[in-house]
């Protein structure tokens, strides 16, 4: 409905948003930015503080990589969101809130395919 | 101490006919309200050798008129002696004193190849020497060997046996003795003990009359029912029906013990008031009647009656039931005022406590709560609240039981609270004033 | 024949149920009236005459409240909770004794009644100890939820508890008699049911106890239904104390397998753990009962249990491997050999899903030796004819006939539940027993015509004096044992017993579906194994030894390694390590019957299905499952990937085998006893003696009884007594 109203609204007159946080998109691509530095500032930390069993390497890839996932995103508001729980994820990490399979978990596909046929099946488990 | 009279237990067995004594028809006769009873005189006894002084062999009995024209009464028919022990009006001499007639009619049936027995319950003592097939308690050893004595000679004297007194009909007797259990003297638990099984009642229905012992159809009648029945067919009906009140005919065994001068087993008319049975025949109380402080008439389950009510009442079944009593087996045990009466009635239910059967629960549980108690009343040592609850909780045996030995425990309970209840506040106010509840040594908040 | 131990409680008891038959007195006057109208609370009801006060409120939809009442035991009346009052009459009556009478109005809820259940609760909780928290009837206890309906909020009990010394009565039973209430149901069973005085009361009142009198075993094979025939806490399962509460445990609908009965039962879990079977009514199978077995021998089924696939390596030793190694390498012999080089033979306890695959299967590699360890005759009609090998007369028909003889078997042990039946009849309707066998204790008397093969042959050509009680019997059932058919001769005495079967059945002059023929099994497999079209007993094998053999669940030791070739490979597939795993190659775990859903056929014919209570422990799978997949690996696939479509598969060979809880009459008796007396085999002389005498040959009989404690223990206090397994009591 909200939605629907404020598609009436653009069109009678000029669209206006209320900005979360960056007024523009270039200050959303700033905190941007600034947390992706972050984040990998902080790889090092997480990996010796966790005790993972990957590299630095490995994990700043695992940022980038994440960063990617998102890169087509151009609205602000949508960007800040995603700034925030990002922030949210690194305070959590720094302040060692996770434990090492939550932090794992950026590692791991989130749903494996379910087997179909028959032998699949029969050696993943009892009833798949 | 217990002085109780319940006969139970003569077996009596008939192999092919049924019970065979009977009348013909007697005219009903008109005659004055009777107003006094008793005392009865010799010549209308029925139990000529009560206290065993005469001979009591056979041929001492046949003097005494025994078995006279037995062959006679047998065959004028079953229904003739039915008849004839209606009209006497003969109420079981067990306790319950349901007619006599009336049960043994229910024999009277077409034979479906069973055979009937009657069983006869003497568990006390066997004052006929010519009941037929009797089962008595182990106790009595001197007793039970004089009666097979006595049934032996009568089977020798072919009265009893094949042709018994050469009317046709076979007639066996057989003396079981039983091992003295108080329980064995109701009818069905008796016939599951002559079965050799536990004296234990069985359920009701199906009753004796169609499933006894052995499966077959029985018959349980009290020693004294069954002894006076000969004497009724031949003196006729009318004759026993004369003594009495009305519905309450014939003549009884009182047995008188307790704080009397002489204690004693008497015949004597129904319906003889209870202070003339005492002072005539047992001697008065002892220290005179003011010093009589209740009588429990009819053996140890009936509620006790106090002394006022002594004085009037009449020993006979209606007229104790209206004194909120009962006849039982007109066993009167006497108590005079040096009696503890609560220990009294502990005693009683602790008998009955150790007479349960243990099959229903009321009983089973019931009578050994009822009985913790009461010794804690002899004590004093109860609330006066429990006065009331043990009321109630022998409320909640009194016919709540399979056999009536639940309800013989209750009642003396529910007579000494009607009768006795301010010795037992008292008691409790004395106990309560020696052993004064501790005073709290910390104050409670 | 007085059977009955008290005759007046036995009619009271009679004239409940359809025992009515053995009832003399009152059957007349049955026949004479009509149904009686009576009321409760107002309400009118149309009751047979002769119905009890009890029965007829439970027609009214009125529960009475009782203790000492059991359905299928005589009637007590002693615990006096069922009373109530009837109108204008004085005393209250107890409802489970006292038949009904023409207009009464029965009051289930007036004051009266009330009271008189207030004050018998009241009576039975005095001496009945606080111990709810620690008792293992919690949550379903009668006492507790009656005391909860019907009793006071409050005790005014202050007097000191009885309290009774506990009886070692067993390994299964535990008892703490100072929870008895004294309602003597198990006694009623131990006597009536069970067939064994080993029960009684001792003492008066209040010191009435339950026991042995001399401390011993309680000993009887149906000695654990005494627990749910308790109402209260006083006995107990031994084995289940402390483990599990009822209301935590999950509970399945399942069938038993560990005889040929097939009782129907109830498995209650938790966490993926059997904490105990209980029974299950089906009126037609085991009425309400089980046996020990059933009922204890579920321990077994956590002990001794494969849970991952192994190989044979080189040093010979058994390897734990994967499911992929394992499919793999029996996929490759199988793909190795040709036609009758493999074959399969099925154990005990294999379901027909199992066996319709492992049949497809070995089909597809052209190969027919397809076994089952039980030996059933297979010339004259074999087991082409179905009314050749099932018990046609049916459990509960056994209750219509009068003349019962028993060929070769010992019930008691081989099926415990149709012994009882046959107890159960032999004591209300009359049924006459008479024995061809070893003359063991059946718990009833029977005629015991003697243990030579001579009889039969006596028997059937109507020399033996017998003979004349058979003609004479109106609905006679012949009963042999598959024990007996095992020996060499089994064909003989099959043909012997057949012949004796159809003379009776001539003679008695029943009509046309009444059954006489009758075998019965001892394993749960047997009766699909052989309706899917399994040869019966491994001399084919035997003579013709295979390069692969599958062995389905195989623990009988039929075969062994000295009967095969050397290079020979051995698969076995089941789910302990019993006599059939040592001897394999190739293990591969499957599951038990608590954790599959798989079908079952009784000894009568009649298809039942387990569901699943538990997962299968480690990587154990179902077996067809397993079959499934090897046929894959060895590129004949089998058509079906679900249950649903393996059942429709058995449906395609044997309708019967799916129409569940339903049984598919065999008929053809003439023509199988035709082609019976075709058979020309010679009696040997041995006597008939089955290999279950007594009651320590009973409790170990198939893989998973014998890897239980419980059974061991049992087996241990029979031979040694009670005492000898007596552990420390917790409580």
């Amino acid at each position: 409905m909200a939605s629907s109203a404020a598609t009436r609204a653009a069109a009678s007159t000029a669209k206006v948003v209320k900005p979360i946080l960056s007024r523009d998109l270039d200050e959303a691509k700033r905190r941007v930015r600034e947390l992706y530095r972050a984040w990998y500032r902080e790889v090092p930390n997480t990996v010796s503080l966790f005790q993972l069993d990957i590299t630095t390497r490995q994990g700043r890839d695992k940022v980038k990589e994440m960063f990617d996932k998102n890169k087509h995103v151009t609205d602000p508001r949508v960007i800040d969101m995603l700034v925030i729980k990002g922030k949210m994820e690194l305070q959590e990490t720094i302040n060692v809130w996770k434990q090492k399979t939550h932090v794992m978990r950026y590692f791991h596909e989130t749903e494996e395919p379910r087997p179909t046929d028959f032998l699949s099946k029969f050696y993943r488990g009892h009833d798949p | 101490m217990l002085a109780r009279r319940m006969p139970w237990g003569a077996v009596e067995r008939q192999i092919a006919p049924r019970l065979t004594y009977s009348t013909a028809a007697a005219q009903p006769q008109v005659k004055p309200k009777k107003t006094k009873f008793g005392p009865l005189s010799d010549q209308d006894r029925i139990f000529t050798n009560l206290y065993g002084r005469h001979d009591w062999r056979l041929k001492g009995s046949l003097k005494r008129g025994d078995w006279y024209k037995t062959k006679e009464i047998i065959l004028k028919g079953s229904d003739w002696i039915l008849n004839e022990v209606k009209i006497s009006g003969l109420r079981g001499r067990g306790g319950a004193g349901f007619p006599t007639g009336m049960k043994w009619s229910f024999m009277n049936k077409p034979s479906d190849g069973r055979p009937k027995y009657l069983v006869v319950n003497a568990d006390e003592e066997p004052w006929v020497s010519r009941a037929a097939y009797i089962y008595i308690r182990g106790e009595f050893y001197n007793e039970s060997s004089n009666l097979q004595v006595a049934i032996n000679e009568a089977y020798k004297a072919g009265l009893i046996g094949k042709n018994a007194c050469g009317s046709g009909y076979d007639f066996d007797v057989f003396v079981a003795r039983g091992a003295g259990a108080y329980i064995c003297g109701e009818e069905t638990a008796l016939i599951e003990s002559l079965e050799g099984k536990q004296g234990k009642p069985r359920l009701k229905p199906p009753f004796p009359a169609d499933i006894g012992v052995f499966g077959c159809p029985t018959t349980v009648a009290n020693v004294e029912t069954v002894a006076v029945a000969p004497q009724i067919c031949r003196r006729g009906g009318a004759w026993f029906a004369s003594f009495g009140r009305e519905r309450n005919s014939g003549t009884k065994l009182f047995n008188i013990s307790g704080h009397v001068n002489t204690p004693c087993t008497v015949e004597e008319e129904m319906s003889i008031p209870l202070r003339e049975l005492i002072e005539r025949h047992a001697g008065g109380v002892r220290g005179g009647w003011d010093n009589l402080l209740g009588v429990i008439p009819g053996g140890s389950s009936t509620p006790i009656i106090p002394r006022h009510v002594c004085d009037e009442v009449l020993m006979d079944f209606d007229d104790l039931v209206r004194a909120e009593t009962a006849l039982g087996t007109a066993a009167v045990i006497v108590m005079d005022k040096s009696t503890d009466v609560i220990r009294a009635i502990a005693r009683l239910v602790e008998f009955y406590k150790h007479e349960s059967c243990g099959q229903c629960t009321p009983c089973r549980e019931g009578v050994d709560w009822m009985d913790k108690m009461m010794w804690r009343f002899v004590r004093g040592e109860a609330a006066v609240s429990e006065i009331d609850m043990i009321w109630e909780l022998s409320k909640q045996i009194e016919g709540h039981t399979i056999c009536a030995l639940g309800d013989g425990a209750a009642w003396p309970v529910q007579g000494l609270i009607r009768h006795f209840r301010p010795i037992m506040e008292s008691r409790i106010a004395q106990y309560n004033k020696k052993n004064p509840a501790r005073e709290p040594e910390i104050e409670m908040i | 024949m007085l059977r009955l131990p008290t005759v007046g409680r036995a009619l009271a008891g009679a004239a409940k149920s359809s025992l009515a038959a053995s009832s003399t007195v009152r059957t007349p006057v049955r026949a004479a009236s009509n149904m009686v109208e009576v009321f409760v609370d107002g309400k009118p009801v149309e009751v047979e005459p002769g119905t009890t006060v009890l029965q007829a409120c439970e027609k009214a939809g009125i529960q009475i409240p009782r203790f000492c009442y059991h359905e299928r035991l005589s009637v007590a009346g002693n615990c006096r909770m069922c009373l109530v009052e009837i109108e204008k009459a004085p005393k209250p009556v107890a409802a489970c004794a006292m038949p009904v009478m023409k207009g009464w109005n029965i009051l289930t809820n007036s004051e009266k009644t009330r009271k008189a259940r207030e004050g018998v609760m009241e009576f039975l909780l005095a001496n009945h100890p606080l111990d709810c928290p620690i008792c293992d009837q919690g949550g379903e206890c009668d006492l507790q939820d009656q005391s909860m309906q019907f009793g006071s909020d409050r005790s005014r009990f202050s007097e000191g508890k009885r309290a009774v010394e506990d009886k070692n009565i067993g390994p299964l039973i535990k008892t703490i008699m100072t929870r008895c209430i004294q309602c003597t149901r198990c006694v009623r069973f131990a006597s009536e049911i069970a067939g064994v005085e080993d029960l009684g009361t001792t003492g008066r009142g209040n010191n009435l106890q339950i026991g042995t009198y001399v401390e011993k075993m309680f000993m009887s094979e149906l000695s654990g239904n005494v627990i749910d025939v308790c109402p209260v806490g006083a006995l107990t399962s031994k084995p289940y104390a402390f483990t599990a509460r009822p209301w935590e445990t999950r509970k399945t609908e399942s069938i038993d397998v560990l005889d040929a009965v097939g009782s129907n039962i109830l498995v209650s879990t938790r966490g993926g753990e059997v904490m105990r079977v209980m029974p299950r009514l089906n009126e037609d199978v085991n009425e309400e009962w089980i046996s020990d077995k059933t009922r204890f021998a579920y321990d077994g089924l956590k002990r001794q249990r494969l849970t991952v696939p192994m190989v044979k390596d080189d040093s010979g030793q058994l390897t734990v491997t994967t499911w992929e190694d394992a499919l793999t390498r029996v996929a490759g012999a199988l793909q190795s050999v040709q036609g009758s080089e493999v074959a399969a033979i099925a154990g005990g306890m294999a379901d027909a899903e199992a066996l319709v695959s492992l049949k497809d299967l070995l089909n597809r590699l052209n190969s027919e030796s397809l076994c089952t360890e039980e030996l059933f005759p297979m010339s004259g009609a074999g087991s082409d004819l179905r009314s050749n090998y099932l018990l046609n007369s049916r459990i509960a028909g056994i209750e219509e006939s009068d003349l019962l003889l028993l060929v070769g078997t010992n019930p008691r042990y081989e099926a415990p539940l149709f012994n009882a039946r046959i107890r159960k009849s032999w004591l209300h309707n009359e049924l006459r027993v008479a024995m061809v066998g070893h003359n063991v204790d059946l718990s009833y008397t029977y005629d015991h015509l003697g243990e030579e093969t001579a009889v039969l042959k006596e028997l059937a050509n109507g020399t033996h004096p017998f003979c004349q009680v058979l003609s004479a019997a109106k609905r006679p059932v012949v009963v042999v044992g598959s024990s007996a058919l095992q020996r060499d001769d089994g064909a003989g005495i099959l043909s012997a017993v057949s012949a004796i079967a159809q003379n009776a059945r001539t003679s008695s002059g029943v009509e046309e579906g009444w059954k006489v023929l009758n075998v019965l099994h001892r394993v749960a497999s047997q009766v699909a194994a052989l309706d899917l079209g399994y040869k019966a007993g491994v001399d084919a094998i035997r003579n013709n030894p295979p390069k692969v053999l599958f062995l389905l669940g195989a623990d009988a030791g039929c075969i062994t390694r000295a009967d095969l070739p050397k290079d020979s490979l051995i698969i076995y597939q089941g789910h302990h390590g019993d006599a059939g795993a040592p001897m394999a190659d190739i293990i591969l775990p499957s599951a038990a019957y608590t954790e599959k859903n798989a079908t079952y056929v009784n000894t009568e014919g009649r298809s039942q299905h387990t569901r699943v209570a538990v997962t299968p422990p480690g990587m154990a799978r179902e077996d067809w499952k397993i079959i499934r997949a090897v046929s894959e690996l060895a590129g004949v696939a089998l058509p079906y990937d679900s249950v649903e479509e393996v059942r429709s598969r058995l449906a395609e060979v044997s309708p019967n085998l799916v129409r569940y809880d339903d049984v598919e009459e065999a008929n053809y008796f003439k023509q199988a006893n035709e082609l019976a007396q075709a058979v020309n085999q010679d009696l040997l002389a041995a006597p008939l003696v089955p290999p279950q005498l007594t009651a320590k040959d009973f409790y170990m009989t198939d893989s998973i009884s014998r890897a239980s404690q419980t059974m061991a223990k049992c087996v241990k206090a029979v031979t040694e007594g009670a005492a000898a397994v007596d552990e420390p009591s917790v409580c």
